[in-house]
């Protein structure tokens, strides 16, 4: 077939059908698209006909190993989320590596860094970044790691780059500090291979003092087993 | 006897997962069992990882989209309707529609020349089974039709599906009217079509 045997379609109907179904509609097109075939059995029927040869297209490219750094990163933040809700899955440990102190992460990070990190005043910066939007950049370890809070409506979000990797069979953990011992949060999270990651801090942070980061073993821990990483004043 | 779908917990239940279909796995999945997702994950992570790779040419890139999708999966997994195809072309779908995101995001827009440092082609002696053969087979059939295409209607399948550019892009990329570039894609797909049938089936 040559452009010039194009079958003739219904004016504007079917057409996008195509795009459609190898992701080539604007998001505006796709929207009205998929409004549009609520009510029109052409283009569903076009959809149908088209897509199983689209699902196959995958099958066409090199076949190749994932990297096994996906498959931990993957499963380290699964793993824990299945002990968060409770999953009767057999998650490959869970609060089993007490007084590891800082693990493989300490070698990270200078020990002079990991050290003062612990008496520092987190830097201040302003910021606003729009209608009631605070943004404080935080003490990190780690050199040429970047991590921001953006607190909001008396919640947070912490947005991280260039952080490293969590060490094997480890995650990261936020706690919040009111003014006694820090307090565990539910936010276990691992971070991109890019070392980025955004992270809501659970629950709302009044009177939240500083937030903290620390690598814990996955699964999270009640109380912190190594020194943190990140600390964020909020004060 | 053993039955993985009620006894989900206990570290000999992941051998036994194992032989579990993907769409009995996903009602697992669904209540938070993390063995049968990894199960799960085994079976797809290297078609996930190589329609990744080849629509991103990066390898971080990649791997992250591949994280984003599982995680996505993980998440998601109520979202999981049999009716609508099985558990790879669902998830090879989330692959997909993320690593568009990443290009669309990222405008990463070279294509055809793939960084293949520390990667290699190959599919591991664990993994040659008969399902494996079967989908080595029906890749080359894929492949081969698309090659049997006419040369513009191929390149706009590939520009839309691996590229994640839109027909707006590929219309003013190859300097032609957007409704040439729809029916060329059109035409290519329905040509693919009855060349191979409904490859979607046997590659379940």
């Amino acid at each position: 077939m040559s452009d010039e045997e194009l079958p003739e379609m219904h004016s504007g109907c079917g057409e996008d059908a195509a795009p459609y179904v190898l992701g080539a509609l604007t998001d505006e097109e796709h929207k009205a698209f998929l409004a549009h075939l609520d009510s029109c059995a052409i283009c569903r029927d076009e959809v149908a006909a088209l897509q199983g040869v689209v699902s196959a297209l995958p099958a066409s490219v090199a076949q190749l190993s994932a990297p096994d750094e996906i498959k931990r990163r993957v499963m380290g933040t699964v793993n824990s989320e299945a002990g968060l809700r409770g999953g009767g899955a057999p998650v490959t440990r869970r609060r089993a590596a007490r007084g590891r102190g800082l693990g493989r992460l300490g070698l990270l990070a200078p020990a002079g860094a990991l050290a003062a990190v612990v008496l520092a005043v987190v830097l201040l910066s302003s910021g606003g970044s729009g209608s009631g939007t605070r943004v404080i950049r935080a003490q990190v370890t780690v050199p040429r790691a970047s991590v921001s809070v953006s607190l909001s409506g008396g919640h947070a979000q912490l947005n991280l780059a260039r952080m490293p990797q969590s060490p094997p069979d480890h995650v990261y953990e936020v706690w919040v500090k009111r003014g006694g011992a820090p307090q565990p949060t539910d936010a276990l999270f691992t971070v991109s291979s890019a070392g980025s990651a955004t992270v809501g801090v659970p629950g709302s942070v009044t009177g939240v003092k500083e937030i903290l980061v620390t690598a814990e073993p996955t699964g999270g821990s009640k109380v912190p087993t190594s020194t943190p990483v990140i600390v964020a004043n909020l004060t | 006897m053993f039955n993985p779908l009620r006894s989900a917990g206990g570290e000999d239940s992941t051998a036994r997962l194992r032989v579990l279909a993907d769409e009995e796995l996903m009602q697992l999945v669904y209540r938070g069992n993390a063995a049968a997702f990894e199960v799960i994950y085994d079976r797809h992570a290297d078609a996930a990882f190589s329609l990744a790779y080849r629509m991103c040419g990066q390898r971080a890139l990649a791997e992250d989209v591949v994280q984003e999708a599982f995680l996505s999966l993980w998440r998601s997994g109520a979202r999981y309707d049999r009716n609508r195809g099985s558990v790879r072309t669902w998830t090879l779908g989330i692959v997909h529609n993320r690593a568009i995101d990443a290009l669309r995001r990222r405008n990463v827009r070279e294509r055809g020349i793939v960084d293949s440092e520390g990667i290699e082609e190959r599919i591991p002696a664990r993994e040659r089974t008969e399902l494996e053969f079967a989908r080595k087979d029906e890749a080359r059939e894929i492949r081969d039709a698309l090659e049997q295409l006419p040369e513009e209607q191929s390149r706009v399948i590939e520009l839309a599906y691996f590229g994640g550019l839109t027909h707006v892009q590929i219309a003013s990329m190859l300097e032609m009217p957007v409704g040439t570039i729809k029916g060329r894609m059109r035409l290519g797909l329905a040509k693919m079509r009855m060349t191979l049938g409904d490859p979607a089936e046997v590659l379940q």
